[in-house]
């Protein structure tokens, strides 16, 4: 098997050590960045979220694939600014105001990164203000906005509707996502698009992106 | 007391359904209080959902739905936002497993907040009509774990380092039976145990973390004659089987929007399990109107007419926001509903 080929199925298998070992062992051999990532990482990931899709495995196990292939990434990414390598979007995302909750966040920011897209975690509890803020300084192609509860998902309305008013919505697309959200409320308070899970949160985000 | 699968029986007998939102924040609206006093004071708790029993007369009323109480209790940062359920904030360093050993030092069931839901029960019990049956909540062992440890930790160990869990299951068990038992003793008809947390595991990983020590749970509350129900939010399709094994008297599941295909789930478990659900309670509820509300509910019990194991209600808890003309319309439409086979 190719080290790219192992790196791949470390990336499935959750298996966090052997990531970075595969992904050290391929820079020393001097296989071609982009390559790793097409070829290693996107891959692994694209499978992982099949198989989540698919209920052949369930978020403890799409935890240890994202953490393991992030473990990878870091070894990655400054090589990958170094060279130039363009990611494929650039996304803010948190969880919106009064909620605390995280886990999807976090598991949608990490599957996002695993498709290669840059990734500003701006962390929960954050108001229309700030998500404002974030934009502006970052200018992400896509935002994604989170809530857990029924007593917060409110707010994504509130962070859409500071968008329109603020003259911001039409530069940046909206996704949204959280347990008591659907894709009817989404559209009905104007956001670009919903996803019910992390690997659903890439295809759209892709799409999205026009990739 | 008679068990719910009679009582439940009894009425599909007489062609009618129990009726049993899970409603309680709205209550605090109506009252004109916060949901931070009425969780940490049992007087205002109670005023609370007794204005819910006087205005919709529902067959079941539950405390406010707190997932805090016990990780609280466990000395869990925890806070108490005036207008939202108190909320346990993410530990801010890395649980070790040494630190079971001081929980365990914890007088948890001498905590203040833990014992004003206790009384709130005792208040209820005396003074709720005897046909509404009082209904309590106590957190899922996996979900408990997950505040202590942390849910993305929680999830990972699952995966990585399963016996560690699985102990840190066995002590949040051991807390929520002692909860439990005050509950039983305060009078309460029915355990709810909330394992929200347990929708993102696998069939196996639920067994072994939630289903396995619900099981004992179960068994204290059968001891007192009292039914135990399993709630798990969003879509629970894939851990049906698991949680009717754990024996719980009836599954309690979230709406049609999250995946939860209820006909599919009555004709897969067997009659003796109650189930409860499971209009939406934002899509319908929250942000319907009383017209749409009585649509669905009817579709909803259409749906289920050929099922006695059924008691409508909500797929998960109403929150503060919810339009009271729609939850009269959710209890009306219940109410006259005749099932037609």
């Amino acid at each position: 098997m190719s080290v790219l080929e192992d790196l791949k199925e470390s990336v499935i298998a959750g298996n966090e050590s052997k990531v970075v070992k595969y992904t050290q062992q391929a820079l020393d051999e001097g296989v071609d960045l982009e390559e790793i990532l097409n070829t290693g990482f996107i891959p692994g990931m694209e499978i992982v979220g099949n198989m989540f899709q698919a209920n052949e495995i369930y978020v403890p196990e799409m935890l240890m694939s994202a953490r393991a292939m992030k473990a990878g990434m870091k070894i990655l990414e400054p090589l990958l600014t170094k060279a130039g390598i363009e990611p494929i979007g650039k996304v803010v995302i948190g969880t919106v105001k009064g909620d605390l909750h995280d886990i999807g966040k976090n598991l949608v920011a990490m599957m996002l990164e695993g498709a290669g897209f840059e990734v500003i975690d701006a962390g929960v509890d954050i108001t229309p203000q700030k998500f404002m803020d974030l934009v502006k300084e970052n200018k992400p192609d896509i935002l994604c906005l989170s809530a857990l509860l029924t007593t917060t998902m409110g707010e994504i309305k509130k962070v859409i509707d500071a968008f329109k008013e603020n003259g911001l919505r039409d530069d940046i697309k909206i996704m949204v996502g959280g347990a008591p959200l659907t894709d009817d409320y989404s559209k009905e308070i104007g956001a670009d698009g919903y996803s019910p899970d992390a690997a659903s949160a890439v295809l759209l985000a892709k799409k999205l992106v026009g990739k | 007391m008679k068990k719910l699968i009679d009582l439940v029986n009894s009425y599909y007998s007489k062609n009618k359904r129990l009726v049993a939102p899970l409603l309680g924040f709205p209550g605090v609206k109506m009252v004109g209080s916060s949901i931070k006093l009425a969780q940490q004071n049992h007087e205002e708790h109670f005023k609370v959902v007794n204005s819910l029993v006087t205005k919709f007369e529902p067959d079941f009323q539950f405390v406010l739905m707190d997932l805090s109480v016990e990780a609280n209790a466990l000395g869990l940062n925890t806070i108490f936002p005036p207008h939202e359920s108190a909320t346990v904030l993410k530990k801010d360093r890395e649980f070790n497993m040494d630190d079971l050993d001081l929980l365990r030092k914890i007088e948890f069931d001498s905590d203040g907040r833990l014992l004003s839901y206790v009384k709130t029960v005792e208040l209820m019990k005396l003074n709720f009509p005897s046909n509404v049956k009082v209904g309590a909540y106590v957190s899922g062992p996996y979900t408990l774990a997950g505040l202590i440890i942390g849910a993305e930790e929680a999830g990972l160990m699952a995966a990585r380092e399963p016996e560690k869990l699985e102990k840190i299951c066995v002590f949040t068990t051991e807390c929520i039976m002692k909860y439990t038992r005050l509950l039983l003793s305060a009078g309460a008809d029915a355990v709810c145990v909330l394992e929200p947390s347990g929708v993102m595991l696998g069939p196996s990983h639920f067994n072994k973390f939630s289903a396995v020590n619900v099981k004992e749970i179960v068994e204290i509350c059968h001891r007192e004659n009292v039914d135990c129900v399993y709630h798990v939010c969003g879509n629970s399709m894939h851990l049906i089987g698991e949680m009717v094994q754990s024996g719980v008297d009836a599954l309690s599941l979230d709406s049609k929007d999250t995946g939860v295909e209820l006909l599919e789930v009555a004709k897969s478990i067997p009659e003796n399990v109650i189930l409860i659900g499971n209009i939406s309670p934002t899509k319908t509820i929250v942000y319907g109107n009383p017209q749409g509300v009585k649509t669905e509910v009817r579709d909803l019990l259409e749906l289920m007419d050929g099922f006695s194991n059924y008691v409508l209600s909500t797929g998960c808890d109403l929150p503060l926001e919810t339009p009271l003309d729609n939850v009269s319309a959710f209890m009306e439409t219940g109410r006259n509903y005749m099932i037609s086979c």
